[in-house]
């Protein structure tokens, strides 16, 4: 690395991370850095050794001996239902007759240290009978073990179409599986408290789910259950089901013992029995002409779901609406299926089912051209959607401030596209054994829950009598900097400063019922929840403001619709001489006895989505982004650097630069993690083999672009979203399409771009080696 | 035992701070992550993975650099021995702040924007930290290299690599370098102390003398010896009985260098090594560049790797190649062995149980060597090599090879010299026929097993293709 021109953009008014200090210091509290008194038991998990099979005999009573040990649990001492699936009742809480995955949960064990607990589980003997399990996605396939209902959609006839295309390609693309590795594992504190109350602390995107399916349990209503968060060390979906599981886990322990119980997974463990973003085998037949415009496509789309149901019905959904990416295919079926294997419950990851299913289209896209003999770059322009026709996807829904081809242009021409792709050919072309690739990627993502029902968000805001101001909402800060967000909106909104505003920890008894935070949506919907809660209380202060200079004043009368908060102070925009502090006027309110709490709520509007016709509405808006990335590829071992990679992203008028830019460079990272060096692979018993950081390899800082330039696309405010943003929280993650196919680009320079090289998803130095190796060989034939 | 102490004494917060193994609440074995969580005051230093691969638990160690100055190096605390501190200064996340100002790092990592989930927070704070001290300006490499033991999930790094570039601009001059004489001070009444000798479940020694080591072997015949103890203490997660911690014997760290060789001491780590061979054997500083991360290089030692005997050393191929020696110490006398010889088997080598590894000797080679070492792995840095290899080829007269020692990690269940065909280059031209006959030998001379890193069909290919890219880069650069 030499050159390195740093990220472009960097806003000096925009807040850091309303947390950053105190991360930076070590002062920043997670879970299980919680002071807890010396009553409190750590908790294990004892699970299955074996993929599938039936639990024969189990003997605890050497177990049960042990110094130290307070408790040992398995599903019969559950009080409630034995279910900890989010949607479907498949997935049991504690194993019963079955097992039917390495790492199913059997017992619980509760103990005064996690060493006498880990003592305890090694005196435990589980006998199985094994029976035969179905480890591998074709063989669920075969087996026609479908774990829910195939999600279909068709518009126009994509058969006829390609039966009358000028070109037809036949081909598959596998992806593969991508562990979550939040740097904080999945941790749980449970507090009983008097009678059935019970206090959780969890590491979760999902509390309210958290809380209901304790609830349900320990057969123990909700109004006695809080689940508290007050940030999570990174999540990405890992959290969003499957803490659930932990805090089920911990919850029972503590209502058994009475005692504080907490689990705290150590990494192996954690990488072992918790699910991944869902593998898939996807096969395609595409029709085009001769100028590379797209006519037809048919896809099957075929995702891993493990062994239940988690949300792969909404990954699924997710996965067939984003088949289309960015390109208008007027003749499409997708075909979406999830098979039942015997993993760990695959579950939610950044991008939710759309990077498989987008992946496939690009690899269509670099297909066409190359059977075409064109530059990638004029199929995916000649095919993208356009602003007043071509704009309707297969689902039905108009693509409204299609920012592709703006995007488009000034990224071409800011990246200088055309000129590297010629001195990249140029290089290619010396013979040496480096190759260089280019690719630019778009990505155009929906935003909303798939689900209409859960886009909806509560807030609460309390205002006290020094002016200062707390903030709740539904929403969980995983580093993403939603809770810095919030604070600017409920700054701006009340006209005070941040120093006023504090955003508590997110509490079920605060903010009930509410969604995760997940889909990207997390300041979309709790923002708006805020800004409602916070026009409720302006309101009741204008009214007190409107009063007390009315009372007093003689001439004109102040109206509520004229008074304005800005600087710390309220006044009246026609009489600007009639003028409060915050805090005075605050403290007038509570002497008029106005109360200074109030709720907020947001339901996104004009979205719906029927699933009989498959045509809807179901995004509130698109993001958009595009990337162009070269590589530098090293034909003899496979080993790849990133030159460098441009960004160009959509995220309307950005409540906060500094945030966006993270999301956007981490999201495109974490993507070409999952596109290169992210593997996962079983033993033929379904023993997970990357089960640490020394074999599962996340990329490190020596992986990121030598030269990396992020920018926004300036001037396009997003209507009726807060603050007129866009959500940023997944898109980025399939901006790193462009690496993965830049070094498909370099692959197929060996072959002087003449071949099709084998390719799929992670690109891993074996595959990579494997695919020039057979270029070399087709070449020598 | 005499000569020993129950006691250890270290640095940490400004103060002496004593921990007595007798009291029964901690054991010898206990990681300094978990002793640091278990205090009230020292939550920052967090657990991401506990065995190395993270860095979220780095903290810093200051050690005494002669009489009158520290020096300090990144260490992930979760493979370090709580006894393994006697004698140092502790330095942790909630030290790194003067009292009223944030260390220049901890500003341009606000500035900058480079904490997100704030989880890997702490470590990072701590590698730059370390680097702060080290270099002024580093070049992007350096502070990469410094960040590459620090996994974050969240950010791209890009932020964190910009912070660090912003921050190491002064000299390492902070609220530390104020207090150094102090801090020496402090250390200056530690340095002597009693070794720590600590009895229990676990048994640990740290003995100063080379003569003391093998006393204690003698007693405790199923001791293991430790240095960095960077591979072993998360393998011993449960109890073991007797550790030998060899690094306080100055005599295992030495390094020397006369006309025919060069001599490094076992106990120097891979980061010693590394900056010692840069400018002689490049072919070794290469390759020590990509071995584990920072933190790594800078507890595990030359000889504990060797003794490691792994399938996948790294500095093994290159050690075979340059055909280096092992020096090993009995009480019966040295004697000294090739390293080739001295690998038995998978992770077993030859040496006896009354024996320490205590140097390794490589002889100087003339103008007409050439050697040659890569590494492949599945991710550049901090990962296990799919393959790596150390070649090196003897010119003899008329442009032939007089001698070739192609030796490989990844393929065999030791490190494993390709006989056939180094035996097939002997006598002839390195040009581009001979080198396509060879590495077509050398793609069926190995029978590579298929694992989690990579299958025996990608082996091959790499075994085949470095020989290709040796040939390339060294020989020929215009091929």
């Amino acid at each position: 690395m030499q050159q390195r021109h740093s990220i472009q953009y960097k806003s000096d008014t925009d807040p850091v991370h309303e947390s950053a200090l105190r991360h930076i210091t070590g002062e920043a509290v997670y879970i299980n850095d919680i002071p807890v008194n010396d009553q409190m038991l750590h908790g294990f998990i004892l699970t299955s050794t074996i993929a599938c099979g039936k639990i024969i005999s189990m003997d605890v009573e050497k177990a049960k001996m042990l110094d130290g040990v307070h408790a040992i649990l398995s599903y019969k001492d559950i009080p409630g239902i034995n279910q900890m699936g989010p949607v479907a009742d498949d997935e049991l809480c504690l194993a019963e007759k079955d097992v039917d995955f390495i790492g199913k949960a059997i017992l619980l064990i509760a103990a005064e240290t996690t060493e006498i607990a880990l003592k305890a589980s090694r005196l435990i003997d589980i006998e199985y009978e094994r029976s035969e399990p179905v480890l591998v996605l074709e063989d669920a396939i075969r087996k026609g073990l479908l774990i829910i209902p195939p999600i279909e959609i068709s518009t126009g006839d994509a058969d006829k179409a390609l039966s009358t295309s000028k070109h037809t390609l036949k081909g598959e693309l596998r992806t593969g599986a991508q562990e979550h590795w939040y740097l904080e594992t999945q941790t749980c504190l449970a507090i009983p408290g008097e009678d059935d109350e019970m206090g959780i602390f969890s590491s979760t995107q999902h509390p309210s789910e958290t809380q209901a399916i304790i609830s349900r349990i320990l057969k123990i209503p909700k109004n006695n259950i809080s689940v508290e968060v007050r940030r999570i060390g990174g999540a990405f979906g890992g959290k969003e089901t499957q803490a659930n599981h932990f805090a089920a886990w911990a919850a029972l322990l503590a209502h058994h013992t009475k005692k504080p119980v907490k689990i705290h997974m150590n990494r192996i463990d954690d990488q072992k029995i918790t699910g991944k973003r869902h593998r898939s085998i996807n096969n395609y037949e595409v029709g085009f002409s001769d100028d590379g415009t797209l006519t037809a496509l048919k896809v099957a789309i075929n995702l891993d779901a493990g062994s239940s149901t988690d949300l792969s019905r909404a990954i699924l959904q997710r996965a067939v609406f984003h088949i289309d990416n960015c390109y208008f295919i007027p003749n499409l079926k997708v075909n979406g299926q999830a098979w039942k294997t015997n993993h760990p419950s695959n579950t939610a990851f950044r991008g939710f089912g759309a990077p498989q299913a987008m992946a496939v289209i690009e690899q269509i896209i670099d297909k066409v051209a190359r059977y075409l003999s064109k530059d990638p770059l004029e199929v995916r322009f000649q095919n993208f959607y356009r602003l007043s026709t071509n704009n309707i996807t297969h689902y039905g829904q108009i693509i409204e401030n299609n920012r592709l081809i703006v995007l488009y242009e000034q990224l071409v021409k800011s990246s200088a596209y055309v000129e590297r792709r010629k001195s990249i050919n140029e290089f290619n072309k010396a013979g040496l054994h480096y190759k260089k690739g280019l690719a630019l990627t778009p990505v155009k993502f929906g935003v909303s829950f798939t689900a209409s029902f859960l886009n909806q968000a509560g807030a609460l805001v309390n205002i006290y009598t020094d002016g200062t101001v707390l903030v709740s909402h539904g929403g969980i800060e995983m580093g993403q900097g939603l809770h810095t967000k919030i604070m600017q909106v409920a700054a701006s909104e009340l006209g005070i400063g941040r120093e006023y505003i504090k955003v508590d920890p997110t509490n079920t008894s605060k903010v009930p019922n509410t969604s995760a935070t997940a889909a990207s949506s997390g300041s979309d919907l709790n923002g708006m929840a805020v800004k409602n809660a916070v026009e409720k209380l302006k309101k009741r202060l204008a009214e007190v403001f409107v009063n007390e200079y009315n009372e007093k004043k003689s001439g004109e009368l102040s109206v509520i619709e004229d008074i304005r908060f800005s600087g710390n102070f309220v006044s009246d925009n026609e009489h600007p001489e009639r003028k409060i502090s915050f805090e005075k006027l605050v403290k007038k309110s509570y002497k008029k006895r106005v109360s200074l709490s109030a709720t907020g709520f947001y339901k996104t509007p004009g979205i719906y989505y029927d699933r009989t016709s498959s045509k809807g509405n179901p995004f509130h808006y698109y993001a958009f982004g595009m990337a162009v990335s070269e590589v530098l590829l090293d034909t003899l071992t496979g080993q790849f650097s990133i030159l460098r990679t441009d960004i160009l992203h959509d995220a309307g008028n950005s409540i906060n630069k500094n945030i966006d830019k993270g999301q956007l460079s981490g999201g495109f990272i974490q993507g070409v993690g999952w596109c290169t060096t992210e593997e996962i692979k079983w033993d033929e018993n379904g023993h997970l083999l990357n089960h640490s950081p020394d074999t599962y390899k996340i990329p490190t800082i020596r992986d990121i672009p030598e030269d990396f330039r992020i920018s926004f696309l300036q001037n396009v405010p997003n209507p009726n979203t807060i603050k007129k943003s866009k959500a940023i929280g997944e898109p980025p993650f399939m901006l790193s399409f462009s690496v993965w196919l830049a070094i498909k680009d370099a692959i197929s320079a060996v072959g002087d771009h003449r071949f099709e090289p084998e390719f799929s998803l992670p690109a891993t130095k074996e595959l990579i080696l494997k695919s020039i190796e057979d270029i070399r060989k087709k070449m020598t034939a | 035992m005499t000569g020993y102490s129950h006691k250890i004494r270290f640095v940490l917060d400004g103060k002496i701070l004593e921990v007595d193994f007798n009291d029964g609440r901690y054991s010898p074995a206990l990681t300094v992550l978990n002793y640091l969580r278990s205090l009230p005051n020292h939550r920052g230093v967090k657990e991401g993975c506990g065995v190395g691969d993270c860095g979220a638990c780095t903290v810093v160690l200051g050690e005494l650099a002669g009489d009158d100055s520290i020096s300090y190096k990144a260490v992930n605390s979760c493979l370090l021995y709580l006894p393994m501190l006697q004698g140092k200064q502790l330095i942790t996340v909630e030290n790194v702040a003067g009292e009223h100002e944030l260390h220049p790092v901890q500003q341009a990592m606000l500035e900058e924007n480079a904490s997100q989930c704030g989880y890997c927070t702490p470590g990072i704070v701590m590698s730059m930290f370390a680097l702060y001290k080290n270099h002024h300006q580093p070049s992007l490499k350096a502070a990469s290299d410094a960040l590459t033991g620090n996994l974050c999930r969240c950010t791209g790094y890009q932020p964190i690599l910009d912070a660090a570039m912003k921050a190491c601009t002064n000299n390492g001059i902070d609220h530390f370098s104020a207090s150094e004489a102090d801090t020496v001070q402090l250390l200056k009444q530690i340095r002597s102390d009693d070794p720590p000798g600590i009895e229990g479940v676990t048994s640990y020694f740290r003995p100063s003398s080379l003569e003391a080591a093998l006393d204690l072997k003698t007693r405790f015949q199923n001791a293991i010896f430790i240095d960095g103890a960077t591979d072993i203490a998360f393998q011993l997660a449960g109890q073991p009985e007797y550790l030998i911690d060899l690094s306080g014997i100055s005599d295992l760290k030495t390094f020397s260098k006369d006309e025919q060789y060069l001599y490094f001491g076992a106990g120097l780590t891979i980061e010693e090594v590394r900056a010692h061979t840069e400018d002689h054997l490049p072919a070794i500083s290469k390759i020590l560049e990509v071995f584990g991360s920072l933190q790594i290089r800078n507890r595990a030692t030359l000889g504990g790797n060797i003794c490691s005997a792994s399938p996948i050393s790294d500095v093994l191929p290159v050690l075979f190649s340059s055909e280096a020696t092992v020096e090993l110490l009995s009480k019966k006398g040295k004697r000294e062995l090739a390293v080739e010889k001295f690998i038995k088997s998978y992770r077993e080598t030859r040496i006896n149980p009354d024996e320490i590894l205590t140097g390794v000797r490589i002889p100087v080679r003339g103008e007409n060597t050439i050697s040659w070492s890569s590494k492949v792995s599945n991710r550049q840095d901090l990962d296990i090599a799919t393959v790596n290899a150390g070649f090196r080829f003897i010119m003899g007269q008329d442009e032939l090879v007089s001698q070739a020692i192609l030796a490989f990690g990844g393929l065999a269940a030791t490190t494993k010299r390709a006989i056939k065909t180094e035996n097939f280059l002997v006598n002839k031209k390195l040009d581009e026929k001979t080198i396509r006959q060879a590495s077509e030998i050398l793609y069926h001379e190995f029978e590579p097993i298929s694992d989690v890193r990579s299958d025996s069909a990608s082996r091959r290919i790499l075994a085949r293709n470095l020989l290709l890219k040796c040939y390339i880069e060294y020989l020929n650069p215009n091929f």
